[in-house]
């Protein structure tokens, strides 16, 4: 459909009018609209439109709102008028707040792609790398040959896994 | 090696660039927008410790800069090469950068997430920039804890990035689908399937250079891979539309725009910007079309990386923009 003013543009502005009964739609485009007064619809900031998505969730949570996420102190209107959380943990500490907002932008959507590869794993290999390279060093000192060699063969191993 | 806009993709000749970003977070701390300034440069620290000085198996070597130290036209320069985001140049307070020799690979740390890997390269090469992205990522997570939730996936100050935390982008050069209107439809058509159009330079689907982003935009319930097979097809799919619009039109009336554009690219005393987006786009087409046979086909976007304001100002000191228009048709003469 096309501006009714101008016949230019495609209408992306509504008005319906209401006056003594008598019922009156215009359809503008978005800069003869803005010449009568009708402005601003378009320009909604990614965070604004996300703070208006959580604030229908906050204004229903308004009992939890003195609760606060313990790592960084956000409470759930902090989250609620700006769209951001305040750090990873306001995800779990907020779950039940955030699960109808998340719902309405993710749909029921679950996480299928990559997770990182060593968050733990590769953190406790290289700490049970260095901890065994203690006890070799100690089993070197009192002479123990067969259990250092022992020692050195796992601790090989753990490198190679740790390297692959 | 080459940077994305002095590379060229001779069997993509109309894909200029792939993009991919991954934005990760640390486990336990607050996003920047809540970190003091003392933890800012405590992590950034930890940052400069894990990737400064590491060689990447691509042969990329990194580099650490302290962000709080550039001067404010250079940060907009490194805007007008994609380097880094818009807001990140704005930003206040400690940041970082971690970069490669030649600005493929860049790494802002303390963005809106701490972490927003990015990788671009000439061409369409979302794969290898993929993988290179990786290698990063795999570098970061043996050092540090990242926010990761099962259901959720990566965790990201801004919802929205849930999940893979991966934004996957198409630079397409489309001049004659925009002029005939088919964009519009094309865009409102990739929108149901999860992937946005919009013009590099210019707002909104307006673009003056007739470049447009393809990107993803679900980032949760889609894998990393899909996500980019997804694009990939999208854009040559796109990409066959603009050539097959290419076929319908009289290629003497290509011809003549094209070389009018060279002609006053290659004369003009005078050019602001936005008049040399237009000319750039047309002498590409020529080079696209094989009117144009003996430039070097990445010269047009090169032109137009380097004849940005900023990135003028950054060997010139600050200029009015009249200057710049002389000083923009000069370099263009030369080069051309």
């Amino acid at each position: 459909m096309m501006c009714d003013k101008c016949g230019k543009n495609p209408a992306t502005t509504h008005l319906k009018t209401v006056i003594n009964g008598a019922v009156k739609e215009d359809h503008l485009c978005s800069f003869c609209a803005a010449e009568i007064g009708y402005t601003n619809f378009g320009s909604m900031s990614l965070p604004n439109m996300l703070a208006t998505v959580f604030g229908k969730t906050a204004s229903t949570a308004l009992g939890v709102s003195n609760k606060r996420c313990e790592c960084c102190g956000a409470s759930f209107s902090d989250i609620a008028q700006t769209g951001r959380m305040g750090c990873s943990e306001c995800y779990s500490t907020f779950k039940a707040e955030l699960l109808p907002t998340l719902n309405r932008l993710h749909g029921k959507a679950v996480h299928v792609g990559n997770a990182p590869k060593t968050d733990d794993t590769k953190i406790k290999l290289s700490e049970k790398i260095a901890e065994l390279k203690a006890k070799l060093s100690k089993a070197v000192s009192c002479e123990e040959f067969e259990k250092a060699a022992e020692l050195r063969d796992e601790i090989h191993r753990l490198e190679g896994e740790q390297n692959a | 090696m080459l940077n994305w806009y002095e590379g060229f993709d001779p069997k993509n000749p109309l894909v200029v660039s792939s993009r991919i970003r991954l934005a990760r977070n640390i486990k336990g701390i607050p996003f920047p927008k809540r970190m003091s300034d003392e933890q800012k440069l405590d992590v950034l620290n930890k940052f400069k410790s894990i990737l400064d000085g590491v060689k990447l198996s691509g042969g990329y070597t990194l580099k650490y800069i302290n962000m709080e130290a550039v001067p404010e036209e250079e940060l907009f320069a490194m805007v007008e090469r994609h380097v880094i985001s818009p807001d990140f140049a704005k930003k206040q307070g400690p940041k970082g950068l971690v970069i490669s020799e030649n600005e493929s690979v860049s790494v802002m740390l303390l963005e809106e997430d701490h972490i927003r890997i990015q990788v671009i390269l000439g061409g369409l090469n979302l794969s290898s920039a993929y993988e290179i992205a990786k290698e990063i990522e795999r570098l970061l997570s043996e050092s540090l804890p990242l926010a990761f939730d099962n259901t959720l996936g990566y965790l990201t100050e801004c919802p929205t990035n849930l999940g893979t935390g991966l934004r996957a982008s198409l630079m397409l050069h489309l001049p004659i689908l925009k002029q005939s209107g088919m964009l519009g439809s094309i865009s409102d058509s990739v929108s149901k399937i999860g992937l946005t159009v919009r013009g590099m330079y210019g707002e909104g689907s307006s673009s003056k250079a007739n470049l447009f982003q393809l990107s993803n935009q679900v980032t949760l319930g889609i894998s990393e891979e899909a996500a980019i097979e997804n694009l990939t097809a999208i854009a040559t799919g796109i990409v066959q539309k603009e050539l097959s619009a290419r076929d319908g039109l009289e290629r003497r009336v290509i011809e003549n725009s094209v070389y009018r554009s060279l002609g006053t690219l290659r004369y003009a005393r005078l050019l602001n910007s936005e008049e040399m987006m237009n000319l750039i786009s047309n002498v590409k087409l020529g080079i696209e079309m094989g009117i144009l046979e003996d430039i070097n086909p990445a010269l047009p976007i090169s032109l137009l990386v380097q004849t940005g304001a900023y990135s003028l100002q950054k060997s010139n000191g600050r200029m009015t923009p009249a200057d710049r228009d002389v000083l923009r048709a000069e370099i263009i003469r030369e080069k051309l």
